[in-house]
């Protein structure tokens, strides 16, 4: 800043400004500041202090998204179970549990328990898809599935009884922990792609047998909305961090942004 | 001289030669005491520390002794100035590790958060003053091809010999690369971004072209700059096809608080004015085992980063399954750094 080389007279003034811009430094990365992962809303994390100076993510100022992570493995549970076939006998495998983000009103559990207990809503008979006007509140787009073109619905995921799981294809549950169980019955090319490391997300180490965090399906797409309209591209859009500054003297883009069109006189040559 | 001096009685002539000679000794002993501040007191990791930093020698050249001695004078001088425990790493390239870097670019999404996290991790300049950012993202436009801008004429009649499509007329993309582009929300349906940043090239022009030899290719594929030999000539800039080489034109302006105090002595330690930066792929990272903090950072996984070497890797998953092209590869540089899609 200027600030630092003019006159004193200005120095009133940088005080000022400091004593106005300070507050908001200071909150920045603070902890108990919340901030997403991939998906605004869907995979929060909240900045907490891990060890003395090193927090546990640093947040975007501008785009409140995850910049930084000092612990790629804080709050993972052990993959456990899942159905990686290739051999991970030596790494070290961990993911965050989806459950806690998705339950965190306990409203699956509620509904769960008090009427999708195979007691008080009738299971449905038959397999149509039909729209749903309930349920707006826990699922915004639920009048607006955009999973498998209109041709599945619920229950084709959701466990009918159960409402804290998912479903395969033969009517087991499915942790909401382990997605791509069920997201990889029909998209196995794409799981198959993940396992490999080649879809998707890890953090933590790259070399062999070191300990990773895998993303999970959900921690990405929507799945009730991965179309996600017109651009098709199976992930949100975001806002975008800020651009680089202009070069000294630049006043603005523009020049980016002109088509180099055809020539002015199109049938001659100059 | 003014009248009024020459008017100047003996004793105020000997008073000014007694001044004199007094503000001569104090100059004196104030030169001699500020050598010895130099060496010693009262600041001794700043001036110890910048005395030495100039007669050592290029990094590659030290014995390990001197790489001990030069990374505990900056380790010192570092975390006197930032306030905080600075580490400064060493570390060599990893016998039988070559890395290979690999983007996605038809998953990017242009968020830019790859350039942030960046920023971040190695201690880039930032604000508006001097901005250094490694990597940019370049926002392109999808192809509008249509019948009715295939043009079969050529060049006009009469002209050259031209066949197929109007040297006039352009088809398809039209816009060139935007660095600027700031849209609410990414990606844009009529757009895809790509990426670039130092290609860790096998055969590197910026080495090449290197007067001093502060720029060289470590055995497992990182170009890395030691700064402290940098003369900011500029040559590697000019060399490098793929303008992933910034210059610190000032001094640089890292906040103490949000400097990361991890550094590695090739990479991302604090730099000064007038010396050459890039991309080292987080070598204070990778030689540990983590992945780069752009390739962790990605949202949606575009990025991937391994060991070229070892033929499970992700990085070579990718080559082998994938549709894979090098920027530039005309040139011959052999950049480790590669695109492909799915």
């Amino acid at each position: 800043m200027t600030c630092y080389r003019n006159h004193q007279t200005l120095f009133g003034l940088c005080l000022l400004l400091f004593l106005f811009t300070s507050p908001l430094l200071a909150t920045e990365n603070q902890t108990d500041q919340e901030c997403f992962e991939s998906r605004d809303g869907m995979s929060q994390v909240r900045v907490r202090e891990i060890s003395p100076g090193l927090v546990n993510v640093k947040c975007s100022s501008t785009t409140g998204g995850v910049l930084w992570w000092g612990d790629p493995f804080a709050g993972t549970i052990p993959m456990g179970d899942m159905d990686i076939e290739a051999d991970y006998s030596n790494e070290e495998a961990v993911v965050k549990p989806r459950e806690p983000e998705l339950d965190k009103n306990k409203m699956l559990t509620i509904c769960s328990m008090a009427c999708h207990d195979g007691n008080y809503v009738p299971i449905p008979h038959s397999k149509t898809p039909r729209p749903l006007k309930m349920h707006l509140d826990t699922v915004p787009d639920a009048m607006n599935l955009k999973h498998g073109k209109g041709n599945i619905w619920c229950l084709d995921c959701h466990h009918l009884v159960e409402r804290t799981k998912l479903i395969d294809n033969f009517g087991y549950s499915i942790s909401f922990n382990q997605p791509q169980k069920l997201c990889g019955k029909c998209h196995g090319q794409v799981y198959r792609a993940w396992r490999d490391g080649l879809h998707g997300k890890r953090i933590g180490m790259w070399d062999k047998g070191g300990k990773k965090r895998w993303w999970v399906c959900t921690e990405c797409h929507n799945p009730h909305d991965v179309e996600q309209k017109e651009r098709n591209s199976g992930f949100a859009q975001l806002r975008p961090e800020p651009a680089p500054n202009l070069p000294k003297g630049m006043v603005n883009a523009d020049h980016e942004r002109m088509h180099h069109g055809a020539h002015p006189d199109e049938t001659g040559h100059e | 001289m003014p009248k009024q001096d020459s008017s100047k009685t003996k004793d105020n002539k000997l008073t000014s030669r007694r001044d004199f000679l007094r503000s001569a000794g104090n100059y004196t002993v104030a030169s001699l005491s500020g050598a010895a501040m130099l060496l010693s007191d009262p600041k001794p990791a700043k001036a110890n520390v910048t005395w030495e930093e100039h007669f050592q020698k290029n990094y590659r050249l030290m014995t390990d002794e001197e790489k001990q001695e030069a990374i505990e004078r900056l380790e010192t001088r570092y975390s006197e100035e930032y306030g905080k425990q600075v580490t400064v790493d060493g570390t060599p390239s990893i016998e039988g590790v070559l890395f290979g870097y690999a983007l996605n670019i038809q998953k990017c999404i242009g968020c830019r958060r790859c350039v942030k996290a960046c920023v971040a991790e190695n201690n880039q300049s930032r604000g508006d003053e001097q901005q250094i950012e490694w990597i940019r993202v370049l926002r392109m436009e999808k192809g509008k091809f249509s019948e009715a801008d295939r043009d079969q004429h050529g060049y006009p009649e009469s002209f050259g010999v031209q066949v197929g499509g109007n040297a006039y007329k352009p088809a398809g993309v039209v816009l060139e690369g935007q660095h600027y582009y700031e849209p609410e929300q990414v990606p844009e349906k009529d757009a895809f971004y790509f990426p670039m940043q130092c290609m860790q090239c096998e055969k590197p022009p910026c080495v090449k072209v290197c007067p001093v030899r502060t720029t060289y290719r470590d055995p497992d594929g990182i170009v890395v700059i030691d700064y402290n030999w940098c003369i900011g000539c500029r040559m590697c800039i000019g060399a490098c096809p793929y303008w992933a080489r910034r210059f610190n034109w000032g001094e640089p302006n890292l906040p103490k608080e949000e400097m990361n105090p991890v550094t590695h002595y090739l990479g991302n330690r604090p730099r000064m004015k007038g010396v050459v930066e890039k991309c080292s792929f987080c070598v204070q990272r990778t030689r540990k085992g983590r992945w780069t903090a752009c390739v962790e950072v990605c949202p949606v996984g575009a990025r991937k980063f391994g060991n070229l070497l070892d033929p499970n890797s992700e990085i070579r998953k990718v080559l082998a399954k994938k549709k894979v092209f090098r920027l530039r590869a005309d040139l011959n540089t052999y950049p480790k750094f590669f695109y492909y899609m799915d």
